[in-house]
């Protein structure tokens, strides 16, 4: 993919060598979004989000190529919703990406909504709800889209899909207000109740001797991160977040909120015993470690019904998983060229007026604006190549067709962070170790990037370090970009990439169900941060986050020690006074 | 800086502690030197009284070290600071009686002062025969005397516990994280240098002029009482916000997040009396009151404290000018001379 002209050709011929192979198909879901009861760890049961009655939710299945329709019914009654296509590019169709007043308005309670958008990439990607903090409390799911050309269908016999996650036993509405507020000023994540597998604990997978499963990993949760090995059987890795790898050999690999991996595993010849499957969660980011609390969750390889299931062997020191920087897609794709445009964003958390802790990149901390940037991209003509319109608080860059964009990420926090890039893959140039500071002092050299960058969409960034992306802009569209612990999320650690605004405008055709979700929800679509249509540079009235921490003194405080000083001199005069009057 | 072998802040809490204690004590020592111990004194009422304030003293310091050293053992057997999840509490209590306590002390010091000359004559007296002079001055012979036989002795009683087990408290938390011998030097120094400022005081104020010492003495444990009551509402305010953030608001600094942003009037990430030993904002804190995150409840006590203590004093002077108290008619004469009469009895008995 060296140039534009090359890469057109590719495609040409890609698509004249697959019609009499392939043959595109529509899969259409209907998806009734309410809630149901469950109680995945056996501890306690709560209300989740179900689909069409049932919970976990189902999987969405497709092939590459295919045309890809959701029909989304809100029967919550009390929360409004919207759903995201973790990872997929959305070409052409950046308004069924799903983050709610970014790409579209919240889809109201009783609200219908369709997505509709065709996948043209391989690999296992997940779906999940992209309003208010929504999808830990249920409403995630795997999303799989089989490929007739996979490079590696000869070496497995059978394909087996894995979700791990961490899981609350609070609803989110609940959390989240302790979560932002003056009484959590560390801004302590609240920490999950247990880990799941597959959405249960009694995981068990029934395998046949000497097969080989191709394992598609995804990690669905909220917070997070885990270690996820096989007793007694190694993995070859063969894709990350859709990117098909050279095969790499791991004995336990680690997949933070977000991220997927798709591995073989060999089943052994005998069939004596059975394995455990262990995923672990990563407890350096957990506040603190309640007594109670297991932050392991086994599963079992089953190939013997009868055979006892093994309790899981505790390993000794830390945990030493496969470093995906080690990996070199399959497809040989060379680091990009000199970039375009260098954005650089510093990961700071610090607290606001209000007292509770914020997330910020640089100085901005992420808050909604009042029109979907989207929208506001569509209706503002020539200036929405001006970033203005789109609000100091949505921190939007725009990017010309074609760019080449790099990234550097420095961490300023001493917690890690899966950064999530939407409507692209990105090539991860650069990551440095923990406590390398930030890219600028660290002297690494861009000679230093490999030559064959491995790339995904979701990346662990580490505790003050830093980590430098290279993606090209060629999906005119608006991309979030953000760290994928949903908390984070929450308190604003968010940025906005605005593609090719003005090919938007040309060929964007938003239909009126998405408008009737704004018109059902009060929302404006016109116009921008702030909906003001007239004057397109005024963002007075847009939505700000609480105000800065007064830095000292404020008036009210210096009239009041003012006012102290001046009675306790009255006060002791007054003493004085009594004190040398005469005796009567 | 040497903290090897001398850990500074261990030192200025040790020493400003003292001093708080040694304030109390030494002007109540010369006080009582220059009131009794004259040629015209009662050397019996001196030694007496002189003997209740060394009592209270002792014994303050003898029950303090009983505390710390449980508070100690604690620490050592659980290893958690059971101490520190309600200190607040405990420092706002120890302030607001130590405040109460001395406001009133305050304001008898002065009036006995001012009426040292006639004390005697009017004690005597009153042991012969009812006294026809104006009511109230009686009836506050009587309140007089009453504080007397107990304020010297719980004065400096409740002052030196709660002075001596801060020190200890804090001293013990340092101690854990400082190498050991950087402690003992420095507590030895900081009481040495304590008590040698409260001799000098004693010293000072035994010679001078009885009304300017009484006088300046009593407006410096004025602005401390002001300074104690403030501090009481606001440890009681900052145990209410530690509760609410689940821990120690202290673990925090003095960032934010160390106190309730809704109920602060100012707030400064510095000049912290508390935080390490506290430095020279320590001494800010125990003399005025100086905290580098006010609350509302802190500056509004504070306030309240002298207004009410400027319309005490005040209403005393009306008292003593126009014989009765402000808004109420004068009493009736054999109200009086009963009043007189248990003053009399009760001064016989002292």
């Amino acid at each position: 993919m060296a140039s534009p002209r090359a890469h057109w050709t590719l495609t040409l011929l890609a698509l004249l060598s697959s019609i009499p192979f392939t043959h595109a198909a529509t899969v259409t879901y209907d998806f009734n979004i309410s809630w149901v009861t469950a109680n995945p760890d056996g501890l306690t049961s709560r209300p989740v989000i179900g689909i069409n009655g049932f919970w976990p939710i189902r999987r969405i299945e497709a092939n590459v190529g295919d045309r890809v329709i959701v029909n989304v019914l809100n029967s919550l009654g009390n929360q409004s919703t919207s759903l995201h296509f973790h990872g997929l590019f959305m070409n052409g169709s950046t308004h069924m990406d799903g983050p709610s007043q970014t790409t579209q308005c919240p889809i109201p309670p009783g609200g219908r909504f369709t997505y509709d958008f065709t996948i043209e990439q391989p690999g296992t990607y997940w779906y999940h709800s992209h309003t208010h903090g929504q999808y830990p409390d249920g409403l995630r799911g795997p999303l799989i889209v089989h490929d007739p050309e996979n490079p590696f269908t000869d070496m497995y016999d059978e394909e087996l899909v894995l979700t791990v996650s961490d899981w609350y036993h609070d609803q989110m509405p609940d959390l989240l207000p302790l979560f932002i507020s003056k009484v959590n000023p560390t801004g302590a994540e609240p920490v999950p109740n247990s880990a799941l597998l597959n959405e249960t604990q009694n995981l068990t997978i029934s395998v046949q001797p000497g097969k080989t499963y191709l394992f598609r990993v995804i990690n669905i949760g909220a917070f997070a991160g885990q270690y996820i090995w096989f007793e007694g059987h190694n993995m070859t890795i063969l894709e990350v977040d859709g990117v098909y790898t050279q095969p790499a050999r791991a004995d336990m690999i680690y997949l933070s909120a977000a991220q997927r991996c798709s591995f073989l595993v060999t089943a052994r010849d005998n069939t004596s015993a059975n394995f455990p499957v262990m995923a672990s969660m990563d407890t350096d980011l957990f506040d603190t470690l309640p007594e109670n609390l297991n932050w392991n969750v086994t599963g079992w390889l089953v190939y013997d019904s009868e055979a006892p299931l093994p309790e899981p062997r505790i390993l000794e020191g830390s945990f030493e998983p496969f470093d995906d920087m080690a990996l070199v897609p399959w497809d040989g794709q060379p680091l990009l060229g000199e970039p375009d445009q260098v954005i650089t964003l510093d990961v700071i958390m610090d607290n606001l007026g209000d007292g509770a802790n914020y997330a910020f990149f640089n100085n901005i901390t992420y808050t909604s604006p009042k029109v979907p940037t989207l929208y506001t991209a569509l209706t503002t003509g020539e200036l929405a190549t001006d970033r203005t319109v789109y609000g100091q608080y949505t921190h939007s860059f725009v990017l010309e067709r074609g760019q080449v964009v790099e990234l550097i990420v420095n961490n300023l926090d001493p917690g890690k962070h899966p950064f999530h890039l939407h409507g692209h893959h990105f090539q991860t140039v650069w990551r440095s170790a923990d406590q390398a500071g930030t890219f600028q002092d660290s002297g690494v050299a861009p000679a230093e990037f490999s030559a064959i960058p491995m790339r995904r969409d979701t990346v662990v960034l580490f505790p003050n370090g830093n980590v430098v992306l290279r993606f090209r802009a060629d999906n005119p569209g608006v991309w979030l970009f953000h760290c994928h612990i949903e908390w984070h999320v929450q308190s604003g650690l968010m940025a906005t990439f605005v593609e090719a605004p003005l090919d938007l405008q040309k060929s964007l055709k938003v239909p009126d169900d998405h408008y009737a979700a704004c018109r059902a929800g009060g929302v404006p679509t016109m116009g921008n941060a702030a909906g003001n249509t007239v004057d397109l540079l005024d963002l007075n009235g847009q939505n700000t986050p609480p105000g800065p921490l007064p830095a000292g003194f404020t008036t009210k405080g210096i009239v009041a020690l003012v006012f102290s000083c001046i009675i306790g001199i009255v006060g002791v005069a007054v003493v004085a006074w009594y004190g040398f009057a005469a005796d009567v | 800086m040497a903290n090897d072998v001398f850990s500074v802040p261990v030192f200025l809490v040790v020493f400003r502690e003292s001093l708080e204690a040694v304030i109390i004590v030494s002007i109540l020592l010369a006080f009582l030197k220059q009131t009794l111990d004259g040629p015209n004194g009662d050397k019996k009422a001196y030694k007496k009284l002189v003997r209740q304030v060394w009592l209270g003293t002792a014994l303050g310091l003898l029950i303090c070290l009983v505390i710390g050293g449980a508070l100690i053992g604690v620490f050592y057997t659980i290893g958690v600071n059971k101490w520190e999840l309600s200190e607040n509490n405990y420092e706002g209590a120890f302030c607001l009686i130590a405040s109460v306590i001395i406001t009133f002390v305050g304001a008898a010091l002065l009036r006995i002062g001012k009426m040292k000359e006639k004390w005697r004559v009017k004690l005597a007296a009153s042991l012969e025969k009812p006294l026809a002079v104006t009511g109230p001055a009686g009836r506050w012979s009587a309140v007089k005397m009453f504080f007397e036989k107990y304020a010297m002795f719980a004065l400096p009683f409740v002052t030196v516990l709660r002075e001596g087990i801060e020190a200890i408290v804090f001293v013990a938390g340092v101690s854990f994280q400082a190498p050991a011998k950087s402690v003992p030097l420095p507590v030895v120094v900081g009481l040495l240098v304590g008590m040698f400022v409260g001799y000098m005081l004693y010293r000072g104020g035994s010679s001078t002029r009885l009304q300017i010492f009484l006088v300046v003495s009593t407006c410096l444990i004025y602005l401390v009482a002001a300074g104690l009551f403030s501090r009481a509402v606001w440890a009681f305010e900052a145990q209410r916000w530690s509760t609410a953030i689940g821990g120690d608001a202290a673990e925090i600094g003095d960032g934010p997040g160390s106190y309730d942003i809704d109920n602060s009037v100012w707030h400064v990430n510095c000049c912290s009396p508390d935080l390490g030993g506290g430095g020279g904002w320590g001494f800010f804190k125990a003399i005025f009151g100086w905290t580098n995150s006010a609350t509302y409840g802190s500056v509004i006590s504070y306030n309240v404290y002298w207004i009410s203590v400027i319309l005490g004093f005040l209403s005393l002077r009306y008292c003593e000018v126009k014989g009765r108290r402000p808004f109420m008619k004068a009493k009736l004469e054999s109200q009086k001379d009963t009043v007189i009469t248990i003053a009399a009895v009760k001064g016989s008995q002292t």
